[in-house]
């Protein structure tokens, strides 16, 4: 176990050896610093403009039937999707451009040790990427410093970050399995974006699609912004979307591992 | 102490390595020899688990490489061909990740750190980003990390390739005495160096293994066939020479003194001594006379071209 914590160490702290780590900080603080400038706009708006959850607006869910909204939701997810392979390209691909791959895996660990500490690596990562935005709780909870009590319903918020954690822990693991497949992190990066777009535009692009037929309700249990729009920002919890995006992880690391092993019979 | 049986690799339908069977017994510093592509970093990447054979067996310790991989790997200090590193670390951090992933921490991992950093030359650059070391101090830090856990057994690729003729001595020294504790399969091109580092050398050839000995059987095998070098200083008349009793082959090349005759495989006790007389009668100015060894490379480059 020590020797996972070590490798899990190494792979966490190279984050903020490559310039990588930056760039997908500045483009996430970036992008939530401009969410929350609007969300604070419509918050100090008067009258019928005011809105009820602020937490919609900064996971681009705001009113999607006005440009803006339009343009905030397409910039949300077009990040959440983009910041999955940007941190994990590299995880395995360039160990194997590199050669180092062979290093490692001579070393007395199991595959299964490798894998678990590149994907929890990525995943603290990940994590460290969303702490900044809890600079913005206050605000969006209205919080009363004197009394510490909140003037908004937490649980919209609560539900987000779960939401945002589980999902975001989905798309990781998928890149990392498509890491461990090719050589090219450029190539990893966009197989690993292509096959994420699946599961952010699949319900949301025909909004003529039966819900009640069958490609609707499987387009629906795979689409992460329906999930956040229906449930995770409104506060509800569905502990079907929590058991896909673990076993969607789950899988994808097993997966990673058995890839691991096969390259061993090549 | 290393034990490969019927070893057989297949990259596709591409045998890298067929049928290759070797010992290598406890405390011994063995060659491994061969000419590109023979396959010797395939047959050790199978030894380290970085690989699997498609058949056969291999055993380090009396532990199967395949079903106690992770056991076998601790015990193996691996450096691997031309010697992949992180660039973005430096040497400590380095060396310092690589012995919490061989389970060697606290104390003893700062001990065997040290040691290592001495034992490899690396002192001075302890703090140097790996990526900014020249290629002889990248390799350094692969046998460091090598050394790092003090493995019984060793399996060096080519460690003293890109090193400076002074490294490369002090290498060949450091193996010597590494051998006095470890058990060592090394694979290089330097003949020369198996001669002066090993104890005995396996060499193999497009898969196969054509020649596994002792270092003395196989410099006597070599030296089996002596050959006679004459050197003279004019041009001569080699037909009177091949009349010569104890020759019947000589090859005749001229140098810039002169001109040299090379006898393969003479009868040199009857044939020296005539040459002698003979070259004194016609005046051709012998310059030189005497048998010649093959040396260890010769007998490599003979068996590799065999096949
Ligand atoms: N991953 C691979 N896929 C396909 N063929 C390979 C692969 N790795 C090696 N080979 C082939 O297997 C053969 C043996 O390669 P290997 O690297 O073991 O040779 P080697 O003896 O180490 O040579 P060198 O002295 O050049 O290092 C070569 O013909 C090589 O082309
Ligand atoms: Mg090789």
């Amino acid at each position: 176990m020590r020797s996972t914590m070590t490798l899990l160490r190494r792979e966490f702290g190279a984050y903020f050896l490559s310039p990588i780590g930056y760039v997908a900080l500045a483009i996430f603080l970036a992008v939530t610093g401009y969410l929350f400038s609007r969300t604070l706009v419509q918050l100090t708006a008067t009258g019928p403009l005011g809105i009820e959850y602020p937490m919609r607006q900064m996971l681009g869910l705001g009113d999607l039937t006005e440009i803006e909204g339009v343009i905030q939701f397409l910039l949300f997810w077009m990040v959440f999707l983009i910041i999955p392979p940007l941190l994990t390209m590299r995880l395995i691909a360039e160990e194997q451009s590199s050669g180092t791959l062979e290093v490692l895996l001579t070393a007395p660990l199991r595959d299964w040790q490798i894998v678990l500490s590149k994907f929890l690596a990525c995943f603290g990562f990940y994590v460290v990427l969303w702490l900044p935005t809890l600079f913005y709780l206050p605000v969006l909870l209205d919080l009363d410093w004197k009394t510490w009590q909140v003037g908004i319903d937490p649980w919209p918020v609560a539900a987000s970050y779960l939401g945002v954690l589980s999902a975001g822990a989905m798309f990781l693991a998928l890149g990392l399995f498509i890491s461990s497949l090719v050589r090219s992190q450029i190539v990893a990066a966009l197989i690993t974006l292509f096959l994420s777009l699946i599961f952010v535009v699949g319900g949301v692009w025909r909004a003529d699609l039966d819900s009640g037929s069958l490609l609707g309700k499987v387009l629906s249990y795979i689409t992460v912004p329906l999930h956040f729009e229906r449930n995770f920002s409104r506060g509800i919890v569905d502990t079907r979307q929590i058991v896909f995006y673990l076993s969607a992880t789950l899988l994808w690391l097993f997966l990673t591992v058995r890839s691991l092993e096969s390259r061993r019979w090549r | 102490m290393i034990h490969v049986d019927k070893l057989t690799k297949y990259y596709g339908d591409y045998a890298a390595v067929r049928d290759v069977s070797f010992d290598v017994p406890a405390g011994k510093i063995v060659g491994f020899l061969g000419p590109n592509g023979a396959g010797k970093s395939t047959t050790m990447r199978v030894l380290t688990g970085y690989l699997t054979a498609t058949s056969g067996k291999a055993t380090i310790a009396g532990l199967d490489v395949f079903w106690d991989s992770v056991e076998v790997r601790r015990r193996i200090g691996y450096m691997a061909e031309n010697c992949p590193l992180y660039k973005e670390m430096r040497v400590n951090e380095y060396l310092k990740f690589r012995a919490g992933l061989k389970g060697v921490y606290g104390r003893l991992r700062r001990q065997r750190i040290d040691f290592v950093l001495e034992r490899c030359w690396l002192n001075d650059v302890r703090r140097q980003l790996i990526g900014t070391l020249s290629k002889g101090y990248r390799q350094r830090v692969g046998l460091a990390d090598a050394l790092l856990a003090s493995p019984p057994v060793l399996i060096l690729d080519e460690p003293t390739s890109g090193l400076d003729p002074t490294q490369i001595r002090s290498s060949r020294e450091l193996i010597r005495e590494l051998g006095q504790e470890h058990t060592i399969l090394l694979s290089t091109h330097i003949l020369s160096e198996v001669e002066m580092t090993c104890d005995s050398a396996i060499i193999i050839n497009r898969g196969r293994v054509v020649a596994a000995d002792s270092l003395e059987n196989l410099a006597r095998r070599a030296g089996e066939k002596e050959s006679l070098i004459a050197v003279f200083d004019h041009a001569i008349d080699p037909d009177l020479v091949l009349d010569l009793p104890g020759c019947d082959r000589v090859i005749s090349e001229q140098v810039a003194v002169g001109t040299r005759l090379r006898f393969p495989s003479p009868d040199v006790q009857t044939l020296a001594p005539r040459l002698a007389t003979l070259a004194g009668e016609k005046g051709w100015g012998l310059r030189e006379l005497r048998p010649e060894r093959p040396t260890l490379e010769d007998l490599f480059v003979e068996i590799t071209e065999q096949e």
